[in-house]
């Protein structure tokens, strides 16, 4: 497999999973909002382990629902000779990345 | 119809299974398996609903783990098999390809030339830029055949090919699996047992956990009671 055939999957991959990442990630930011609202601390937090833990805490979630909603899907990237760590450690390490950038992008808007 | 020509193999290779046991609470669904496919073989594999076949395969694919499974190529261990490239692809019984991707796309990812992969059913040709979600089912599981077919893999692994195929295309998909066999060992299940029989060189059955070799698959058949006549 080129690197190129490798990016396309990745790509296809992370469309798939896109809805349900942007939604895990607006409800880890709703849920620091709330945080916030109830300590009355500032909102958005500035980016720290605690945000980021937060939003590597939803990858075990989202792999769980995959795993019971889309138990097939694999096949076709078992056929492009991937194995399943292949597609998910870059997703998380990327929508992991765009989400800090957000985060960050939001503390500097709001700040 | 015309199928792609397709170019002969310098030297034959073999894939090879044992070892696999596999049980379900009390109930073994297989216990004991050898499996042989040599490129240049269409191999089948028959039995009865639920009797193992499809976890047969998915094991051999390597995308199911079954400890102590040993699957070899060429005599070298290959565990799980589809990370070695250009070995084997499996088809499985549910759609392979990503619903929202057209089949150019998805031939391109599988490194397969859609015009030459298509080029027996010109209908299909027209349809390539067509997202394999909007095919009916029985043409996006030909297209899925294929694509698999045509890919540059030594092995393909089949579980049931021919379902929603139409009857005019099956002859035809007959045609395009004699002529890959010639650089491909292809292994297949399925429950049409006419078409397995005419296009297959070597029958396995299972039945009761165990893989059997048929010397005569059509009276094997019978006198295990997987056919009546």
């Amino acid at each position: 497999m080129t690197l190129n055939t490798y990016l396309r999957a990745l790509a296809l991959f992370y469309r798939t999973l896109l809805p349900q990442t942007i939604l895990l990630s607006a409800l880890v930011l709703g849920a620091t909002a709330l945080g916030a609202g109830l300590l009355q601390l500032p909102w958005p937090p500035p980016l720290g382990p605690g945000l980021v833990l937060m939003k590597l805490g939803t990858f075990p979630l989202l792999a769980y629902l995959e795993h019971r909603l889309r138990p097939h899907q694999y096949w076709f990237y078992r056929n492009l000779h991937l194995a399943p760590w292949q597609l998910w450690a870059p997703l998380v390490v990327l929508d992991t990345l765009a989400f800090c950038a957000l985060a960050g992008v939001l503390h500097q808007l709001v700040a | 119809m015309r199928t792609p020509e397709i170019p002969r193999p310098a030297a034959a290779h073999l894939l090879e299974a044992d070892g696999i046991r596999l049980a379900f609470g009390n109930r073994v669904l297989l216990s004991d398996v050898y499996l042989r496919v040599q490129t240049g073989q269409v191999v089948g594999l028959l039995g009865r609903n639920g009797c193992g076949k499809s976890t047969l395969l998915q094991t051999l694919s390597g995308g199911r783990q079954v400890a102590d499974a040993s699957v070899r190529a060429n005599g070298r261990r290959v565990v799980p098999a589809y990370r070695q490239p250009g070995l084997l692809n499996y088809l499985p019984q549910v759609p392979v390809l990503p619903r929202q991707l057209p089949i150019a796309a998805a031939a391109r990812l599988l490194g397969v030339n859609a015009a030459a992969a298509l080029s027996a059913f010109p209908e299909l040709l027209a349809q390539v830029q067509r997202p394999v979600g909007e095919l009916s089912g029985g043409t996006a599981r030909l297209v899925e055949v294929l694509l698999l077919l045509h890919a540059d893999t030594r092995f393909t692994l089949l579980d049931e090919p021919f379902t929603g195929v139409m009857p005019v295309h099956l002859e035809t998909l007959a045609d395009v699996m004699r002529a890959v066999k010639l650089r491909k060992g292809l292994l297949l299940t399925d429950h049409r047992y006419e078409q397995v029989l005419a296009l297959c060189d070597v029958v396995y059955l299972l039945h009761d956990g165990r893989l059997e070799l048929l010397a005569n698959p059509r009276e094997g058949l019978r006198d295990r009671g997987y056919i009546s006549s």
